[in-house]
């Protein structure tokens, strides 16, 4: 790989466009699973304990923490080229990506809570 | 000035308000605006995640809430979205190996995903 010689203050521009990618490819395997649970839901297909019992399952567990793991990966990254490119203001854009964050990162914790069921 | 990037009078950004409008940036935005329609319905499905697994009357009515009005345009806006996104994201992944990156086929490949999206929105539609 060829090394760029003034990099800027990032340092490095691979690693999110590394990560967004990596975290594209799980998602992409990963995220239309609960889009055709809910259709399953919707059609009737699923009944409630039929629900619980996908949903309980320690294999459906690991994938849904890879999958909420992946999709604050990639929401975070995506959101924030958003914000950077439309929201020029400074003062704004800092607050606006931290406060981003924090709702991320407190939906991920109470959505892992759910499917770990500590709720 | 020091806090600010650009002067207040500055384009918004260049695809918006600058550049001839063409296919391929159509589906650069359509990429942005899918995925924030994707980042909204989270909180949404977390909503219906908590009321599904809940009591026998929460599930009632999720599902109740699900086959109004509101709730098929939720599934109909949501399944749209992930289907643009998904595809146009597979899209962006084979331009970024190398697959197709002439301006010539990065427009036709950008027709294919619009042109399937729109299926996939009237069959949804249908569907639902």
């Amino acid at each position: 790989m060829r090394v760029v010689k003034e990099p800027g203050a990032a340092h490095s521009g691979l690693s999110d466009w590394y990560w967004q990618r990596l975290s594209a490819v799980v998602l992409a395997l990963l995220l239309p699973l609960p889009f055709f649970l809910l259709v399953a839901v919707y059609g009737g297909a699923v009944d409630q304990q039929g629900l619980l019992d996908i949903l309980d399952h320690v294999v459906s567990r690991l994938l849904h923490t890879i999958l909420i793991l992946a999709l604050i990966i990639h929401a975070y990254m995506g959101l924030k080229v958003i914000l950077e490119d439309y929201v020029h203001t400074i003062a704004w854009r800092i607050p606006l990506i931290g406060a981003m964050l924090v709702m991320m990162a407190t939906f991920g914790i109470w959505w892992l809570a759910m499917i770990w069921a500590w709720i | 000035m020091q806090n600010r990037l650009k002067e207040p009078s500055g384009p918004l950004s260049p695809r918006l308000t600058i550049y001839r409008w063409h296919v391929g940036m159509l589906a650069s935005i359509g990429h942005r605006a899918s995925g924030l329609a994707l980042i909204l319905f989270v909180p949404i499905y977390l909503w219906l995640l908590r009321g599904m697994t809940g009591s026998e009357d929460n599930f009632a009515a999720v599902f109740n809430w699900l086959h109004s009005g509101l709730g098929k345009v939720s599934i109909w806006l949501v399944g749209i979205s992930l289907i643009y996104h998904f595809c146009n994201g597979i899209r962006f992944i084979a331009i970024d190996a190398g697959w197709g990156e002439s301006r010539e086929s990065m427009r036709r490949s950008a027709r294919v995903v619009f042109v399937f999206t729109v299926l996939v929105a009237v069959l949804l539609a249908v569907m639902l």
